[in-house]
């Protein structure tokens, strides 16, 4: 009975990966299909995979072109679900995100303070990046102290960590503010939630930090899998469940700061995406891993589609950042999880 | 196989939960713990399972300091049911059977063995939890719920199985078959098993030893019939009782309060 019950959620993990591989693949090609020339996205994909008979030179040109956005948002995506689903499960809370608890919103704060007050440093990402992760677990431990304050409840940790991210993300956004008219950067964006901005230079250390982010979570997948049942219960399978909440909030931060970085804030991916894994293939990390990062990167790809969308038939000059839309989404989301959650 | 608790003292911020805690138990034993709420049952079986760390004293089982096993090794040694687990991240039975095998795999082995998986089937039809494997944890009645606890812990192949509170939210019926359970596993895979219990009824059902804690000391520990005396339980419980000699067994019933029955 255990076997082939087993047996069937490894079918099924196995069915759903493929899909969303599928899916991902799919968003991308036509990502990348649409823009002010719209491209066949059949022509896209012959492109991409280099199985053109004839390849156009304007073609190749664009999908290049385009290729950078689209990647960056694939690992946006990626990145905060995979920081969410640690998140959630380091707190025991199914209503954790990067956004949600505070740790994008005091990662950009402490970006733009950088900028400000060490310009002449803030021009390699690495110092970005290490700063973004400082206040990313500032962050996290300011939520923590908050709502240890107000009882420690799953509610009372969204709200304190809503308290930290309303405050942080406007003050980050005022300070921004004033880091545009002193790099007079070139960007309308920079830092505010738009995937438009990162170079394709910059490509790679991202895939490298999101690469090595998943693997060291996937070394978690049993200290997690145990730890999800409680602290004591941990324990006793020979996990310390201290060092596992301190490398999960570790790694989260890290995923969070890559992408803050870099993007700016994106909210709600996290939150998102592991419901969405978990509602397909269950709890054990070894499924709701994979499917969560593949989740992430559909709902990012879909959100920016949205984006490009939007701004087309608009008309207007720049974008919308892709943090609006995943917020309208996912701000619903996490409303009917509070109701749920209250109601029970 | 053997247990041996050596002068265990544990303290919470400074106060005194047990003190001087010793007693010995032997392969094949049913141990109870009993004693008034706060007498530091549960502290008693943190100890031996090395949740909290004794201040002074040691554990050993089979002349092992307990303490000095690798943590994952223990895993294999002791397992230790306690009333609840959490639940706020919703999963599934299975999922959660599945982790009590942990301690025999790598690390980074992610799949079940054939065995792990054949373990928790002869485990899950000994519990009547078959039919539950695929249901949420969150959605399980009370009674189905504390036999899923305690699956996991048998499923994790212990020498020593250490219970809190087994019974105290199933009705009569699953009272009985868990202690029944409890004194059957006990018996036939020659383990120890030690129960913290409120119901003095019940401890004396099954018990080949008793063990009773009162403030943190243990006031008597030994034979069902050298800890059973009227006067010893009336002392730590301010409660008359009497005992009725049924069958073989020395069952203790409460009778009325020790003041006349006059609330305190
Ligand atoms: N985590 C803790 N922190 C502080 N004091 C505790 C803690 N756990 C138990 N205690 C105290 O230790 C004593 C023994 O508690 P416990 O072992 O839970 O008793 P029992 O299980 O017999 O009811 C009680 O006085 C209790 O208040
Ligand atoms: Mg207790």
């Amino acid at each position: 009975m255990a076997i082939s019950i087993y047996e069937t959620k490894l079918r099924n993990f196995l069915i759903f990966f493929s899909l969303l591989t599928l899916l991902t693949v799919a968003l991308f090609v036509v990502h990348i299909s649409i823009g002010p020339a719209m491209i066949d996205p059949i022509l896209v994909f012959q492109t991409l995979f280099g199985l053109s008979p004839n390849p156009q030179k304007v073609v190749v040109n664009v999908v290049s072109l385009r290729l950078t956005r689209a990647l960056a948002t694939v690992l946006t995506g990626a990145a905060l679900a995979l920081a969410g689903l640690l998140m959630q499960t380091i707190t025991r809370n199914p209503l954790a995100d990067p956004y949600i608890f505070g740790l994008s919103s005091t990662a950009l704060t402490f970006v733009a303070l950088g900028v400000i007050f060490a310009p002449s440093l803030m021009v390699y990402r690495h110092y970005i990046i290490a700063v973004a992760f400082l206040g990313a677990l500032s962050g996290y431990i300011l939520t923590a102290l908050l709502s240890r304050l107000g009882g420690g409840s799953d509610i009372s940790m969204v709200l304190a960590g809503i308290a930290v991210a309303s405050l942080f993300s406007g003050l980050s956004h005022v300070l921004l503010y004033i880091v545009q008219s002193m790099l007079r950067s070139p960007y309308v964006y920079f830092l505010l939630g738009s995937t438009t901005t990162v170079l394709q230079r910059e490509i790679p250390l991202m895939t490298e930090l999101l690469a090595v982010s998943t693997f060291a979570s996937l070394l978690l997948i049993k200290p997690l899998n145990a730890y999800l049942y409680g602290d004591s219960y941990a324990k006793q399978l020979g996990f310390e469940p201290k060092y596992i909440r301190y490398v999960g909030a570790f790694i989260a931060s890290l995923l969070t700061a890559v992408i803050v970085s870099y993007v700016g804030i994106v909210g709600f991916v996290g939150l998102v995406a592991p419901h969405i894994a978990r509602f397909l293939v269950g709890s054990n990390h070894l499924f709701s891993m994979p499917i969560t990062i593949l989740v992430g990167a559909s709902i990012a790809l879909a959100a920016d589609i949205i984006v490009k969308l939007i701004s087309m038939y608009v008309g207007a000059i720049a974008e919308l950042p892709l943090g609006v839309v995943t917020s309208i989404i996912g701000a619903p989301f996490l409303a009917y999880l509070i109701i749920k959650r209250l109601r029970e | 196989m053997k247990l041996v608790i050596d002068g265990v003292e544990v303290y919470y911020n400074s106060i005194p939960a047990l003190r001087g805690a010793s007693f010995e138990a032997q392969g094949g034993e049913v141990v109870a713990v009993i004693g008034p709420n706060g007498a530091g049952k549960t502290t008693l079986l943190r100890a031996i399972a090395s949740i909290v760390k004794p201040l002074r004293g040691a554990i050993y089982i089979d002349g092992r300091l307990v303490n000095s096993v690798p943590p994952k090794e223990r895993g294999k040694l002791i397992a230790l049911v306690e009333p609840s687990i959490s639940r706020s991240i919703p999963s599934s039975v299975l999922e959660f059977l599945l982790t009590a095998r942990y301690p025999y795999s790598k690390l980074y082995s992610f799949t079940p063995s054939k065995r792990d998986l054949e373990v928790i089937d002869i485990i899950a039809k000994k519990l009547n939890i078959t039919h539950l494997l695929n249901r949420r944890l969150d959605e399980l009645s009370s009674g189905e719920f504390q036999r899923v606890l305690i699956a996991r812990a048998l499923i994790q192949e212990p020498r020593v199985l250490l219970l809190d509170e087994p019974t105290a939210f199933l009705d009569i019926k699953y009272r009985l078959e868990v202690m029944e359970l409890v004194r059957y596993v006990t018996k036939e895979q020659r383990i120890i098993s030690i129960t913290a219990i409120h119901d003095v009824y019940l401890a004396s059902l099954y018990a080949d030893k008793v063990v009773l804690l009162s403030n943190g000391v243990i006031v008597a520990a030994g034979k069902p019939e050298d800890v059973f005396r009227e006067e010893l339980i009336e002392n730590v419980y301010g409660v008359k009782v009497q005992i009725l000699n049924i069958g073989d067994r020395r069952i203790v019933i409460p009778i009325q309060l020790l003041n006349n029955g006059q609330p305190t």
